[in-house]
């Protein structure tokens, strides 16, 4: 985390009501890209920071209704480019290729699921930004981009919520 | 999180959760190095067994027409039915926001991905000319021969492709966090593959906040697997017209049987793993408690199931029916069909006293005999039944050989090896579920708000 | 053998000359032509054109089988100048078009691996060592030329040129010859002298009895030609629009003529003859039509009643009366003499049968005498040339075609009396269990190799000529007889003849210039196109009783030993005498009766099993004064309570890799002495012994009950008469559909198959099928075999039919009923092959389109797209569907068996899926002859090899569309029903029920 990092300032948390706190006064104060590290998901948390709802269920959808129109597509199309009589039945017989629509919804949605989830989760990266690996374990991180000349009241914030560290990038 | 009785809330911090699920990692027990050592053995003779089929042809094998699948897809579908177990805890109970379930997710679901592995294996494995089994793939190919989308077996390829793919996403999307947990601790090049493994993540509030809600919808998505799965397997049977399998309560027949089977395995697995990697105090009496009410439950179904199998025979008034259930219970294979009965029928019934569910010496005896048990049902449905079909004269006993057991045991070896490899590379408790539970210290006192 | 060699070796033979000579149009020198198995390789070479050898194209030769004596004629596929395919000659009044089993494995002693590859001598240490012909001739020379008279010739070949050149040669050295044939109905000729004064065999007429009567006489079996007395039994007993034989069987066992009985009864071992008696007495004297002179008989028979009939057979006495009227008041026919049932009385018997036939007015009816049928010296003459041999008088010994230290008992010593000739010459082509003991083998040529003919029965001259190389470096005895005599000369040189096919040519041309025909040529051209001369038979003589008829009597034949059980060995239907024992089609095609495979077995009936507590597939040990054997128990309940059986025809100690070591000799236990002319097989008591020792036995029976599952029907006589349907018949028969779901099912059918008019399955096909008739067919197997060649289906030995892996396409399921407390005992038989379903099970389940359905209606399946998943296997309610497990082509067809191979079917590779495709090579080939000649197919142009081999016509094929075929008529029968009709697959085969006689008299 040497150079090249976004200038800002890192404040370390044990308490969850301190960081939400801090989170609360860092955005009241204008400050609302803050980056939270958490090594659990966390309500009190995701309420302080008043997050819509996560847009991957779309993808989720996408994914599901293209399997499905894909695994129709697929079995009918194949079964009539190359005809065969089987047992009696029509060439395209609709209820056995069920199965396999549904298999694919189930596969396609999936796909599509983690495949938003990282999109998105890249979108806004964090590897420029400064961390402490405790964030992992048992403390709550709140990251503060700003101008070096804005940190000093940054991190009077920070202090006066209870954080138990503060850390400077510039 | 009032949905955790305070009786067994985790009592660990946050700090405790990461040490001990840390230390569980590059165990060196030796406990651990026998399992495995045995495990890779196993697997080596069902190798070489495989090797022979390939050489000589499955004549090897104890088949007998009118007996043309036998050990093979017995196995086969006991190892897809272990598999169920793994996701109804990991993505049924959380919908349900089941919290016991917490504790052993991780593992359950490491097993429901091996499990499935080793299914996979033996499509190939029975088949007589295993080297074109991608023929069952609708690939382009050069004259566009495309596969039979009618075939129950095709349904299978996909059932099982589509399951494989879903529950391994499922588990390494829950691995994330845990694994850049674990690079937060480690060092040396243990560090580096752990960061490779981590993809970045830092939880930060971004990845939150799409991670929780992706896992909401891979969860949402596996559910339906746990049901359709087993019964598209099943249909290989239902579909067809050999008495005894042409039956309509197959699929949730045998949906309960796997789950059955699965939760038996995760005792089996579990009892001893806790042990040496000294995880006690995590996956606690609590749990297996609710495992194996959830035994109970499954078991009872069988129970129906059976008695029912029985009742539609007489019923339906089919000859050919009423004959295979009958030398079902007083035929040549008489001994495999009551060990069925017994094993899954009636031990489960034992689960009514919270004794023995708590007591983990008998649950492990138990798991034991549901295993066996249920292997035995699928023996008994696949070779009973066709070995004394439509035409009498055509009837045939069969008597399986050396190849049969080889790659039975082999399948064990294969399965056990990558279960124990995963347990001590990976955290086999979700750290980061664990800490969701254990509420985090407030500066104020008294609970939020 | 380098190529120069064989030019110089056999001056002015080559390949292309070969070739003309093999064909229909033959002039040259065949069987001079050996061939070494280098040059097997190079068989046509297809730069090499030939008029008759189109590549790709089957060229058809005439020729006469000589697997038994009965000198079916038969027509020979060939495919690149290889015997492929055996057949029976349309043309021959023996049997038509068709062919048995054996007949058919002929093809198997052609390509038997165990063939000798040369000549070869004995040294002193007893090992062979291969020599050249010359060497062999020039030694054999030697010897007979020293012999003097001394020369004895022992020969199992049939009457025909080849016989009367080995009787003129033999003749000239003043030598003897003794003609051998184990089955040689001695007991029979010698009641016909005793009785009628003429000591020659009758033509039996089967096909135009009304009632037919046997007495322990398999002569649907081996008795006689099997393949004329079933097509005749087809005939009569075969139910036809309110007509049918009535067939009753009595003998201690019930064999596949017994099973194809309307009543069976089992009798005493050796009471036939008075029951015959009985049954002539109670005909003369309760009725007049008989002939003139039979009334001089009464005073004999009024010594013979039923109820000492009775006491002695264990038969009720009301049923020989009811029979024996029954018998008389129809056009009947009784035959005895069977091997099986010959027994120390069996001159009585067929002597009392005689009687029986004769009050009845049949002898010159269904019973004529037309001396058309050769018989050979009979066993008699055996014995005193064994005792000639065991003094010491024999300075050379020749055994051709026969192999009497197998059918001989070991207790007469034969083997040991043998071993005193001063010089032993075999000319076996197989080291078989004689030709292992001789100084000097000879291979003799395969009958398809060599130029010879037949006079097999009245008016039938049949002849056989080459049809491709030989396989193997033999020569025809008839050439190395000639050379013999060229090189001996003095008392030989009468025997001038180059090369036998001249002096064959030579007998022909007096045959030809005796009708009158001048143009040799043509004449000798058409007798070779045809297979011979079939002439009208000649009118049956008259004959009356001689005086020996009233020296009838009976008296309780003997039984060596003091065993309680009486030892019954019989002919094996597959292996006849044990010439079937080194052919891999006949040891696994089962054994019609019990359905085993490639062993002995040791029958007992159910309650024996009990009290002596043994089980099937239990090794017991019988013995009897002389000698033991062990084999595993076969529970039978169609066996005489106190009789043990077991099948002849396994026990080489040397025959081929095939059948050394493999079962038992059940002549074992027989003496060979009795004094009569004839071996007396039914003549030993035995002991039984327990071992504990178990054996699988390789049946291919899984349950042998129907389970009331309406698989194999029948109906009372009464009920076809009456055009009952089988469902009407036993109303037991449960509709499982209400006429609605009936109609809805059908529908759902139509609406299905006018959404498949699409691609090749547009516009209009045939849509073949298959009709068998139950009531004809008697589950004599040979459409198994006839399977096995045209399909090349592998054989996959003794311990994998264990395993139940047998791979026939076409099997006989044979099925017991009754039997249970004091029920009659009967059995019944269904041929089950694939049955071409139009809702075929198998289909949909295969996961790449390896099993689909034709256009026209065959059930196919593409070996090339086949993984294996084996689950149209198990979804297949008929089980006809074989899977190679263990690429049993490659393991099984050894040199030089891949010859035989059909090329217009494939091979299949291990690890896929096979079945019965109706012959589709046939199909298409027939529809692309159609094709060319610019014409619709006909009706009965194509037809399967089952079919096509069927004695009895039980099978029809043809295209169910066309509303004119025979077998769109033939499933129409009131008596068709369709196996499992309830699972809804629509099959492409209809059986028609089996009709039995029985309650009405």
């Amino acid at each position: 985390m040497a150079n090249a990092m976004t200038p800002g300032v890192l404040g370390a948390f044990v308490h969850v009501d301190a960081a939400t706190d801090a989170i609360r006064a860092l955005r009241a104060n204008g400050h609302t890209d803050l980056t939270v590290y958490n090594a659990a998901p966390n309500h009190e948390i995701e309420e302080a920071l008043e997050h819509k709802v996560s847009p991957v269920r779309m993808f989720t959808l996408v994914g599901g209704l293209t399997g499905c129109a894909a695994g129709f597509a697929m079995t009918i199309w194949m079964s009539l480019d190359w005809p065969l009589l089987v047992g009696g039945k029509p060439f395209d017989s609709v209820p056995p290729y069920t199965v396999l629509a549904f298999e694919l919804t189930i596969l396609f949605g999936a796909l599509f699921t983690v495949a938003g989830m990282m999109i998105l989760s890249f979108l806004k990266p964090t590897t420029k930004l400064m961390y402490d690996e405790k964030f992992t374990d048992d403390q709550i991180g709140i990251f503060v981009p700003c101008a070096p000349g804005a940190a000093g009241g940054v991190e009077e914030v920070m202090k006066r919520a209870g954080s138990v560290e503060v850390r400077h990038a510039s | 999180m009032t949905a955790i009785a305070t009786d067994n809330r985790p009592t660990q911090t946050h700090a405790e959760v990461t040490r001990d699920v840390v230390a569980t990692l590059g165990t060196q027990s030796r406990g651990y190095t026998l399992m495995l050592f045995g495990a890779v053995a196993l697997f080596l003779v069902g190798a070489l067994t495989f090797v022979l089929l390939l050489k000589d042809g499955l004549g090897l094998a104890g088949y007998k027409s009118p007996v043309m699948w036998s050990v093979y897809i017995t196995t086969f579908v006991f190892w897809v039915g272990i598999g169920h177990a793994g996701t109804l805890i990991s993505a049924i109970l959380f919908l349900f926001r089941s919290p016991w379930r917490t504790a052993v997710y991780r593992a359950t679901e490491a097993m429901t991905v091996f499990a499935v592995m080793t299914a996979g294996l033996f499509p190939i494995i029975h088949i007589g000319r295993q080297w074109v089994f991608y023929w069952l793939l609708p690939y382009p190919n050069q004259r566009f021969l495309w596969p039979n989308f009618k075939s129950p077996l095709l349904w299978d390829v996909f059932a099982i492709g589509t399951y494989l793919t879903v529950s391994t996403t499922f588990l390494v999307v829950g691995l994330v966090p845990d694994i850049a947990a674990v690079r937060d601790k480690v060092t040396g090049w243990r560090k580096k593959v752990y960061t490779l493994c981590s993809l970045g993540w830092t939880g930060s509030d971004n990845q939150w906040r799409h991670y929780t809600r992706g896992y909401l919808y891979l969860a949402a998505l596996a559910t339906p697997l746990v049901l359709s799965v087993h019964s598209v397997v099943s249909w290989d049977f239902a579909m067809s017209i050999v008495p005894g399998w042409h039956g309509t309560i197959f699929a949730p027949y045998f949906v309960a049987g796997a789950i059955y089977s699965g939760v038996g395995m995760v005792f089996t697995l579990l009892i001893p793993l806790r042990k040496v990697l000294h995880l006690e105090h995590m996956i606690t009496e609590y749990h297996f408690d609710n495992l194996a009410k959830l035994t109970l439950l499954t078991g009872s179904i069988l129970f129906y199931a059976y008695a029912m199998e029985y009742f539609v025979a007489w019923y339906s008034g089919v000859a050919a029916e009423q004959t295979t259930f009958y030398l079902r219970a007083f035929g040549p294979m008489w001994w495999a069909g009551w060990t069925m009965i017994i094993c899954n029928a009636f031990v489960s019934q034992l689960f009514w006293f919270k004794k023995i569910r708590t007591n983990i010496a008998a649950l492990f005896v138990i798991s034991i005999f549901i295993n066996i048990g249920m292997w035995f049902e699928r023996y008994v449905i696949i070779v009973s039944s066709l070995g004394n079909d439509h035409l009498p004269f055509a009837w045939g006993q069969l008597d399986p050989t050396w190849a049969d057991w080889g790659i039975l045991a082999g399948s064990f070896g294969w399965f056990l090896m990558y279960f124990l490899l995963f347990a001590r590379t990976f955290p086999i408790v979700a750290i980061q579920e664990i800490k969701e539970m254990i509420p985090m210290p407030r500066k104020r006192a008294g609970g939020h708000h | 053998m380098s190529k120069e060699t064989n030019e110089e070796q056999r001056p002015g033979i080559d390949r292309r000359q070969f070739l003309t000579v093999a064909g229909v149009a033959g002039v040259g020198t065949a069987a001079l032509s050996g061939c070494s198995t280098d040059r097997i390789e190079k068989l046509v070479p297809y730069m090499v054109g030939d008029e008759d050898h189109v590549p790709g194209v089957a060229t058809w030769y005439a020729s006469t089988c000589t697997e038994c004596p009965a000198g079916c004629s038969l027509h020979v596929k060939t495919r690149e100048a290889r015997a492929i395919k055996l057949e029976g000659n349309p043309d021959s009044p023996i049997n038509g078009g068709s062919l048995c089993a054996r007949g058919q494995a002929g093809l198997q002693g052609l390509y038997n691996p165990g063939r000798l590859l040369g000549p070869k001598r004995r040294d002193a240490d007893g090992s062979y060592r291969d020599i050249t012909w010359e060497e062999a001739i020039a030694e054999l020379a030697a010897q007979v030329g020293s012999a003097g008279s001394d020369v004895h010739v022992l020969s199992g070949a049939g009457a025909g040129s080849f016989t009367d050149l080995l009787t003129e040669w033999v003749g000239a050295l003043g030598g003897s010859l003794v003609r051998y044939q184990p089955f040689d109905n001695e007991a029979l000729r010698a009641a016909n002298q005793q009785v009628f004064g003429r000591g020659d065999v009758p033509d039996f007429a089967f096909g135009k009895a009304g009632f037919i009567l046997s007495f322990g006489t398999d002569f649907l079996e081996t008795w006689q030609g099997q393949v004329e007395n079933q097509r005749g039994f087809a005939e009569s007993h075969g139910y036809h629009d309110g007509h049918m034989a009535k067939h009753v069987y009595l003998g201690h066992r019930m064999d596949l003529t017994g099973m194809n009985a309307d009543e069976w009864h089992p009798t005493h071992p050796g009471s036939d003859a008075v029951v015959a008696l009985a049954m002539a007495n109670v005909i003369l004297s309760e009725r007049e039509r008989a002939p003139a002179d039979a009334g001089t008989l009464r005073s004999v028979l009024a010594a013979f009643t039923p109820e000492q009939a009775s006491q002695e057979s264990g038969l009720a006495p009301e049923a020989i009366r009811r029979i024996a009227r029954e018998f008389a008041s129809h056009k009947s026919l009784a035959v005895a003499g069977g091997i099986g049932s010959q027994h120390r009385g069996a001159v009585e018997a067929c002597a009392a049968v005689n009687i029986l036939n004769y009050v009845s007015g049949n002898v010159g009816d269904t019973v004529v005498f037309r001396g058309g049928r050769p018989a050979a010296d009979g066993y008699g003459a055996l014995e005193s040339l064994a005792s000639e041999l065991d003094a010491g008088r024999v300075a050379v010994l020749i055994v051709h075609d026969a192999n009497p230290v197998h059918t001989v008992p070991a207790a007469t010593g034969f083997a040991d009396k043998m071993a005193k000739a001063g010089f032993t010459v075999s000319t076996a082509s197989v080291m078989d269990d004689t030709a292992s003991q001789a100084d000097l083998v000879l291979p003799n040529l395969h009958a398809l190799e060599r130029w010879d003919d037949l006079r097999p029965a009245a008016g039938v001259q049949a002849l056989m000529q080459p049809v491709m190389m030989p396989v193997r470096d033999g020569r025809a005895t008839g050439d190395v007889l000639l050379e013999v005599a060229r090189t001996v000369g003095g008392p030989l040189s009468g025997l001038d003849a180059p090369s036998f096919e001249a002096y064959l040519k030579q007998r022909w041309s007096n045959i030809a210039a005796a009708r009158g025909r001048t143009d040799f040529r043509v004449f000798w051209q058409e007798a070779l196109g045809n297979g011979g001369l079939f002439d009208e038979a000649a009118p049956g003589a008259d004959v009356r009783l001689a005086d020996g008829a009233r020296r009838i009597g009976f008296q309780r034949p003997t039984f060596d030993g003091d065993g309680e059980f009486v030892f019954a060995p019989y002919p094996s239907s597959m292996l006849y005498d044990g010439r079937g024992a080194n052919k891999p089609w006949l040891l696994e095609n089962p054994d019609p009766v019990t359905k085993i495979t490639w062993q002995s077995w040791v029958e007992l009936h159910p309650d024996t099993a009990a009290s002596l507590d043994v089980r099937e597939g239990e090794v017991v040990r019988l013995e009897s004064p002389h000698g033991s054997l062990e084999a595993p128990v076969y529970v039978y309940q169609g066996v005489h309570p106190g009789v043990v059986a077991t099948p002849l025809g396994l026990g080489h100690t040397a025959y081929g890799q095939y059948a050394e070591g493999r079962g038992v000799n059940a002549l074992d236990l027989v003496s060979g002495e009795d004094g009569a002319g004839f071996l007396p097989y039914l003549s030993a008591r035995v002991t039984l012994h327990k071992t504990r020792r178990y054996q699988k036995l390789a049946k291919t029976e899984g349950n042998p009950r129907q389970l009331g599952r309406g698989i194999a029907e029948a109906m009372p006589f009464a009920a076809a008469v009456q055009g009952q349907t089988p469902a009407e018949v036993h109303g037991g028969h449960h509709e499982v559909n209400t006429e609605r779901e009936v109609e809805a099912i059908a529908g759902w059918g139509e609406a299905q198959r006018e959404r498949l008019d699409k691609g090749d399955y547009q516009g209009e096909h045939p849509n073949w099928g298959m009709v068998v008739d139950l009531a004809r067919c008697t589950g004599c197997s040979a459409c198994v075999t006839a399977c096995y060649a045209e399909n090349n289906i592998p054989f996959v030995g003794e311990q994998e039919v264990v395993r139940g892996r047998e791979m026939s396409w076409m099997r006989i399921e044979r099925y017991f009923e009754g039997g249970e407390d004091g029920e009659g005992f009967s059995t019944r038989v269904v041929p089950m092959m694939c049955q071409h379903c139009d809702n075929a099970p198998c289909e949909p389940v295969c996961p790449v389109f390896a099993a689909y359905h034709t256009p026209d209606g065959l059930n196919a399946q593409v070996y090339n797209r086949c993984v294996g998943t084996r689950y149209c296997g198990n979804n297949c309610p008929y089980k006809v569907r074989y899977y190679n497990w263990l690429a049993y082509p490659k393991l099984n067809f050894e040199e030089p068996l891949p010859l035989q191979l059909n090329p217009d079917v494939t091979v299949r590779a291990r690890g896929v899926m096979e079945k019965c495709t109706f012959c589709i090579q046939r199909i298409r080939g027939a529809q692309h002859q159609a094709a060319m000649e610019d014409r619709p197919l006909q009706d009965g142009e194509v037809t399967t090899a089952c079919a096509q081999a069927c004695p009895s016509g039980a099978i029809i094929f043809g295209d169910q569309h066309d509303p004119g075929s025979r077998v769109a008529q033939a499933a129409e029968d009131h008596r068709g029903y369709h196996i499992l009709e309830d699972l809804n697959v629509r099959p492409s085969v209809t059986y028609l029920a089996k009709v039995q006689h029985g309650g009405e008299h």
